[in-house]
């Protein structure tokens, strides 16, 4: 039995089981991360909360009210990740990449993009970071693998970019599984 | 979506110019753009449109007003502006430029 939590999606209540009111405050949270900056931020939010309120009540069954993860993570793929669209093609895109923040790359990551996304902050190659951080393991006698967990628990996820290739299964698994923690905990993600 | 993953950058450039043609033809909400779009090169999601919509508006190319529909929240349906209107002829003269480029280019 899961409890019900009533959520306003652009200011209309909705009601979600935990988890997948979890998902949806990760989701969110992603979401209002990548349009930090984007003066429309707040309205692009409230475009795509109704988008979200709109999916889930179309995939309900007429008898049903509470919104689980099986209406919820089917809307959010059909929806997809938020891009932001930059300024504009008269503006180029210009050096997106570099004086990035410390956060976690899912790109190419191993385990969850610790070491990936420590690497590019400081302008270093990953397989020198990683070489460092693996010989750092051994002479600490394992207590570095409690270091890398909160660093997986605190640091931001970049937010999912194409461009830089698809990332694999395992830095997926971990960045949904954060998220959704951080969700539970209340914790801004 | 498409084959060619390759071309993802082209035709992320293109799409502000394929709303705009949409957008030019007949006033229309977020869903319809999906629709017309489904299926085609350009296949895209909400969470696309709606921050590349934004933009437009910002930059005053499209306006939206709000209509009443029979079932749920009102919906915002957007046409072009006279600024958008001009921006689509321009895209479009280019785009004819471009391709005849293209076309001349190589032989």
């Amino acid at each position: 039995m899961q409890r019900v939590i009533t959520v306003s999606l652009n200011r209309n209540p909705y009601s979600f089981e935990e988890d997948a009111n979890a998902r949806l405050a990760a989701y969110l949270a992603e979401a209002s991360r990548t349009l930090a900056g984007n003066p429309d931020r707040d309205e692009i939010l409230a475009d795509l909360e109704q988008a979200i309120a709109d999916q889930c009540k179309r995939r309900l069954a007429p008898h049903q009210s509470v919104i689980t993860l099986l209406e919820l993570q089917p809307a959010l793929d059909e929806i997809g990740a938020v891009q932001d669209p930059g300024a504009g093609p008269s503006a180029e895109k210009t050096a997106s990449t570099g004086s990035r923040p410390l956060e976690q790359v899912s790109e190419g990551a191993w385990i969850s993009g610790v070491c990936l996304g420590l690497a590019r902050y400081l302008g270093i190659d990953a397989t020198l970071l990683r070489v460092i951080a693996f010989i750092l393991l051994l002479i600490s006698g394992g207590s570095m693998v409690f270091v890398y967990l909160v660093l997986v628990f605190l640091l931001p996820f970049a937010p999912l970019d194409p461009s830089r290739g698809t990332a694999g299964k395992i830095p997926l698994k971990s960045r949904e599984f954060v998220q959704y923690l951080r969700g539970k905990l209340g914790v801004p993600a | 979506m498409s084959a060619e993953p390759n071309f993802a950058a082209i035709r992320k450039g293109l799409l502000e110019f394929v709303v705009l043609k949409i957008v030019g033809a007949q006033s229309v909400y977020v869903p319809d753009i999906l629709r017309r779009l489904a299926g085609t090169e350009f296949a895209t999601q909400e969470g696309t449109l709606y921050p590349l919509l934004s933009r437009m508006r910002r930059e005053s190319l499209v306006q939206y007003e709000w209509q009443e529909s029979d079932a749920g929240p009102p919906r915002k349906y957007y046409r072009l502006t006279q600024d958008g209107k001009s921006q689509l002829a321009t895209l479009d003269q280019y785009w004819k430029q471009l391709n005849k480029t293209l076309s001349d280019i190589g032989r």
